[in-house]
C-alpha cells in the first residue's frame, strides 16, 4: 500500500517541489523516515502519529516507511507534518488517493491534530502552477497569504480531522479568495508618522529629499538627540508608494522569514529596517544553516537604517558593500548557493566623534587623534558608496515646540515622485532606474554640462582638491537636484548644493 | 679634558639629577674636580646616595665618554653647558636654570623672542590667532619659541615658518626624538632656520613628568609669553605661572566667556595679564619697530558682491553650521550654498568639518 503527496520546501527565496511517499507493509511495527531530513523533519513522525490518533483514527501496527524526494535536497522546516500525515492516511486507504492528485499540501501538526501556520507560503503559491497543481491545501492561518496569487484553489484547513473529512468529500471548504487591489490600496500609505512632526533641521530634510529622489545612499552626522533616527524613520513616507509587483517581491521575502501579518497578507508599505549595531554578518547579509534572508534583503525596496555606524563590527559593515553594488546578495554554502534581492536605500547615522559633540569644543574634549580614530572605523570603500552626507545641528528649545508650518510627507512625496518619473523617462532605454545607479560613462552621457558649468566644476576640482570619485558623486547628486526642480540641464546652483552635501573626505575633519 | 667635556660627563651620568649636580658644583666648583677624584674619595661624598656614587664611578670608565660624545656628533647635536659662552643669558638668569642644553640646529640669539603657547586641543579661532601672530612677529625678526606639541604650539611654529622667520622648539624628550610623531615635517622645517632644544640627553623618551619642566625653558628663552587658548586647568597656565616667577610679561588672547577653551586666558587677564590686541602692541612692548609686511597680508577682497558680503559677514572665526547660516542670511537656501562655494573657491572661507564654515583670514576680520 503506497501513496504519494506533493509538497514543497523553501530553498533560498524560491520553493522546490518535494514528493512525500508513504508505504505501509506487514512486518515489525515501526515508523521509518528517509530522504536527507533535518532534525525538525525527523521529529515529524511523533507529531504525525499523535495527531492521527487524536483525530480519532487508530494506527495499525504495521511497518511504515516515509520517503521525501528528491533525496539529494536537504529538507528543513515543520511544513512536512501535514503531507506526511496525508500520505500515510492515503496509504492506509483512509482517504482517497485520487483526491490527492494535483494538490500541494503543507502544514505543521500539533499533537491534538490542529494545523499550525508555516513560513514561506507565498513563494510556494507562486510555484503551484509550475508543479502542475491546481489546489493548494495549507493551514487556515496562511490561507490569505497564498490567496494573493490568482488562478489557484487555496484551501485553508484548521484541524487534521477537517482535512480528512475534506479529502473524503464529506465536507466542503470554500476556497480562500481575497481582493488584492482592495487590500493593497486600503492599507497603502497608512503611516503613523509624518515629516511634519520634525521641527527644524531644514538642511537634513533637504538632503533626505534629494537622497529619496535619486535613491542615493545618505549619511547623517550629528550629536546625540539631534533627530537622526527620527528623520530616517520617516524616509519611507516620502518614497513613492510601492506597486503590486514590488509588493509581491517584498511579501515573498517576508513570507520566508515568517514575519508577515496574517490579516493583511500583502505588504503595502516600503520596509524600514533598523538593525542594532551588534548585528552579525549572517543576520545582516543572510545565511545561517537554514539560509534565511538577512536585513539587506528584508529592506529590499525600502530603507536600511544603520544607526551608530562606527559601532558596527568592521567586517560586518564591509559585507554590505557587495549587496550595495549588485542590488542582490549571493550566499554560497557547501550545499548550494542562493540569490536574494537586496535593492535598498542605505541610510547611515553617526556621531561626529566618540563623545558626540565634536565641533562644539565646549562640550567635546576629544583630541584630534581620537576624532580621527573614530572616523577611521568606517572604511573608505564603504564611504565611496554613500553619495550624500549632511550634518545635523543640536536642537534648540524653541525648535522643539510643536509647529504647524512643517511640510507634510505628502507634499515632499509629490516632489519625489515627480523626480522619479523624470528619471524613469530618461533611463527608459538603459538598464538603470535612478541617478544613483549612474556609472562613470553614463554620467558623461546623462549629466551634460554647459561650457560655463564645466569651467566652474574645473575650478572646484582644483581648488577643493576632490577625488575623481567625489567628483562623480557630486555630478550624480546634482543631476537629482536638477530633476527635483524639473530642470533639463545641470546648473551652477545644483552643483554647488551637491558640493555642500558631498561625502566627507577624511581631510575635512582635520582642524 | 676640556671644561665643556667635563660638563658633558657630569650631565650625562645616569640617575644624577639637576639639583645634585648643582650641589656638587657648589661644593667642588667644577665638574673637572669631581672627575679627578678617586673612587674612594667619591665614596666619601656625603650628599650623594650610594646609587649615585656608583653611577659616577661607573661613568668614569675610560672610553665611555668618548663613545657618548661621538654619538652626539654623529647625530649633529651640540652640547652647551651653563658655563659656556653660548648658553643663552636669558635662560641662565631664571630660577632653577638647566645645567646644560642639547641643541639640534641653532640656539636662540640675544634678540627679542616671544613664546606662543596654548591648548593642544584648540579651536579654529586659536589656530588662526596663533598662526597670524607668529607670522607677523617672525616677519619682524622676533624669534618664536614653543614646544612642538599638537595644537597651538605647532601652529605657532608653522606661522613663523611661513614668514621665513626663526622658530625654536623646546622638547620634553631627547632632541633626536620627534614627539608627537605626526609633527615630523614641522620638526624638519624648524631645523632649517631655527633649532630644537632640550635639557635632556639624546634618546630620552618623552615622559609626562618632563613636560612641565621643559615649560620653564620655553618661558625662560622668551621675553614675552602669549597664551592663545587654555582651558580652566591647563599646562599653559603652569607655564605662565613659571613665566611670572621668571619676571616675564604675559599676554593672553581674550575669548568669549562662554568658550571653555578661553576660560584659562580670560582668568589670566583678570589676574593682570596683558590683552593681546594687535601684533604692534606686542612689538612695542618688545621695543621693536613694527613694519606691516604687505606681502604677508592676503589680498583683502573689498570687492565682494552683495550676496557674497551677506554670507561672508555672517561668518567669523568660530565654525558656524550651514543650518545656522541658512537661518541667519536672508537669501534663498540654494543661493546661500552657491555663495558659500564661491567664497570657498576664492579662499576666503573654509569648511572645517562637515557643514561647518569659518573665515580664513584674520585681516579681513578687522
Amino acid at each position: 500500500m503506497f501513496s504519494t503527496v506533493l509538497s514543497a520546501c523553501i530553498t533560498g527565496i524560491d520553493s522546490n517541489l518535494v514528493c512525500v511517499e508513504a508505504d505501509v507493509s506487514n512486518g515489525m511495527p515501526m515508523f521509518e523516515m528517509v530522504g536527507y531530513l533535518s532534525g525538525e523533519v525527523k521529529e515529524a513522525k511523533e507529531r504525525v502519529r499523535a495527531a492521527i490518533r487524536n483525530s480519532g483514527i487508530s494506527m495499525p501496527p504495521k511497518r511504515i516507511t516515509v520517503n521525501l524526494s528528491p533525496a539529494d535536497l536537504r529538507k528543513a522546516g515543520s511544513l512536512f507534518d501535514l503531507p506526511i500525515a496525508a500520505a500515510l492516511l492515503a496509504a492506509l486507504d483512509i482517504i482517497d488517493k485520487e483526491n490527492l492528485k494535483e494538490t500541494l499540501i503543507v502544514g505543521e501538526l500539533s499533537l491534538n491534530g490542529e494545523i499550525r501556520p508555516v513560513k514561506g507560503v507565498l513563494p510556494m503559491a507562486m510555484a503551484v502552477d509550475s508543479y502542475q497543481c491546481r489546489r493548494f491545501v495549507l493551514p487556515k492561518a496562511n490561507a490569505k497569504e497564498a490567496a494573493v496569487i490568482n488562478g489557484i484553489e487555496v484551501i485553508g484547513v484548521e484541524t487534521l480531522k477537517e482535512f480528512i473529512q475534506f479529502m473524503k468529500n464529506q465536507i466542503q471548504i470554500d476556497k480562500e479568495a481575497i481582493n488584492i487591489e482592495e487590500i493593497f490600496f486600503n492599507y497603502t500609505n497608512e503611516f503613523k508618522i509624518d515629516f511634519s512632526e520634525v521641527n527644524g533641521q531644514i538642511l537634513a530634510k533637504r538632503a533626505i529629499e534629494i537622497a529619496s529622489a535619486g535613491l542615493h545612499n545618505i549619511l547623517l552626522i550629528g550629536p546625540p538627540g539631534s533627530g537622526k533616527t527620527m528623520l530616517a524613520k520617516r524616509i519611507p513616507t516620502i518614497l513613492p508608494p510601492i506597486s503590486i509587483p514590488e509588493s509581491l517581491e517584498i511579501t515573498k521575502i517576508c513570507s520566508i522569514s515568517g514575519n508577515l501579518n496574517q490579516e493583511f497578507p500583502l505588504i503595502s508599505n516600503r520596509p524600514f529596517r533598523n538593525p542594532h549595531h551588534t548585528i552579525t554578518k549572517t543576520a545582516l547579509i543572510g545565511g545561517s544553516a537554514a539560509i534565511k534572508p538577512g536585513e539587506v534583503s528584508l529592506s529590499h525596496r525600502g530603507v536600511l537604517f544603520l544607526d551608530e555606524l562606527p559601532e558596527f563590527n568592521r567586517a560586518v559593515l564591509e559585507s554590505i558593500r557587495q549587496p550595495l553594488e549588485d542590488r542582490a546578495v549571493n550566499i554560497s554554502r557547501a550545499t548550494a548557493s542562493y540569490r536574494f534581492p537586496s535593492d535598498f536605500m542605505l541610510v547611515a547615522a553617526m556621531n561626529p566623534c566618540a563623545c558626540g559633540y565634536y565641533p562644539d569644543l565646549n562640550k567635546c574634549h576629544c583630541s584630534e587623534n581620537q576624532v580621527q580614530r573614530y572616523l577611521n572605523r568606517i572604511s573608505g570603500p564603504l564611504l565611496d558608496r554613500i553619495d550624500l552626507c549632511v550634518e545635523l545641528g543640536q536642537m534648540k528649545y524653541e525648535e522643539m515646540l510643536p509647529r504647524n508650518e512643517n511640510e507634510s510627507s505628502k507634499v515632499i512625496q509629490e516632489r519625489v515622485i515627480k523626480a522619479h518619473k523624470i528619471q524613469e523617462r530618461r533611463y527608459q532605454k538603459s538598464d538603470i532606474f535612478f541617478n544613483s545607479d549612474l556609472t562613470g560613462t553614463q554620467i558623461a552621457k546623462y549629466c551634460k554640462l554647459s561650457k560655463e558649468i564645466q569651467k566652474y566644476i574645473e575650478t572646484v576640482f582644483d581648488k577643493m582638491d576632490i577625488s575623481a570619485r567625489v567628483y562623480h558623486r557630486i555630478l550624480k547628486v546634482a543631476r537629482t537636484i536638477a530633476d527635483l526642480e524639473g530642470a533639463e540641464n545641470i546648473e551652477k546652483i545644483h552643483i554647488s548644493e551637491a558640493i555642500c552635501f558631498k561625502t566627507l573626505d577624511k581631510k575635512y575633519w582635520k582642524r | 679634558m676640556t671644561e665643556e667635556e667635563s660638563w658633558f660627563w657630569i650631565c650625562s651620568i645616569q640617575g644624577l639629577y639637576r639639583n645634585k649636580i648643582k650641589n656638587l658644583i657648589q661644593y667642588y666648583h667644577s665638574p673637572k674636580n669631581v672627575y679627578s677624584m678617586s673612587d674612594s674619595q667619591i665614596k666619601k661624598i656625603s650628599l650623594l646616595t650610594e646609587k649615585e656614587k656608583n653611577s659616577i664611578i661607573v661613568s668614569k670608565h675610560p672610553g665611555e665618554l668618548k663613545i657618548k660624545f661621538d654619538k652626539l656628533k654623529e647625530a649633529n647635536i651640540e652640547f652647551i653647558s651653563c658655563m659656556s659662552s653660548k648658553f643663552p643669558r636669558k635662560l641662565a638668569e631664571i630660577p632653577d636654570a638647566p645645567c646644560c642644553l642639547y641643541v639640534k640646529g641653532k640656539i636662540p640669539e640675544e634678540k627679542p623672542s616671544v613664546a606662543i603657547i596654548g591648548a593642544r586641543n584648540c579651536s579654529n579661532y586659536g589656530k588662526e590667532i596663533a598662526i597670524e601672530y607668529a607670522k607677523e612677529l617672525a616677519a619682524n625678526g622676533v624669534q618664536i619659541i614653543s614646544g612642538l606639541a599638537r595644537g597651538i604650539d605647532s601652529y605657532g611654529h608653522e606661522g613663523a615658518l611661513t614668514a621665513n622667520g626663526q622658530t625654536f622648539a623646546v622638547l620634553g624628550c631627547g632632541v633626536n626624538i620627534c614627539y608627537p610623531k605626526e609633527n615630523y615635517p614641522l620638526y624638519v622645517n624648524i631645523l632649517k632656520s631655527g633649532g630644537v632644544i632640550s635639557e635632556y640627553p639624546m634618546n630620552t623618551q618623552p615622559r609626562s613628568m618632563l613636560f612641565p619642566e621643559r615649560n620653564r625653558i620655553i618661558s625662560g628663552l622668551a621675553d614675552i609669553i602669549i597664551v592663545v587658548e587654555a582651558r580652566h586647568r591647563s599646562g599653559s597656565l603652569i607655564t605662565s605661572d613659571l613665566a611670572l616667577e621668571q619676571g616675564k610679561d604675559i599676554f593672553a588672547v581674550p575669548g568669549r566667556i562662554t568658550d571653555s577653551l578661553s576660560s584659562g586666558c580670560n582668568r589670566l587677564i583678570s589676574q593682570g595679564a596683558a590683552i593681546v590686541n594687535s601684533p604692534k602692541e606686542i612689538m612695542d612692548e618688545l621695543g621693536v619697530k613694527y613694519v606691516q609686511n604687505k606681502k604677508l597680508l592676503k589680498k583683502c577682497n573689498n570687492l565682494l558682491e552683495r550676496k557674497e558680503n551677506m554670507v561672508y559677514s555672517c561668518l567669523d572665526l568660530q565654525p558656524k553650521s550651514l543650518e545656522e547660516i541658512l537661518s541667519n542670511v536672508d537669501l534663498k537656501n540654494s543661493e546661500i550654498m552657491v555663495t558659500l562655494v564661491d567664497l570657498e573657491l576664492k579662499g576666503l572661507i573654509k569648511e572645517t568639518s562637515k557643514n561647518y564654515y569659518v573665515r580664513i583670514n584674520i585681516e579681513n576680520h578687522k
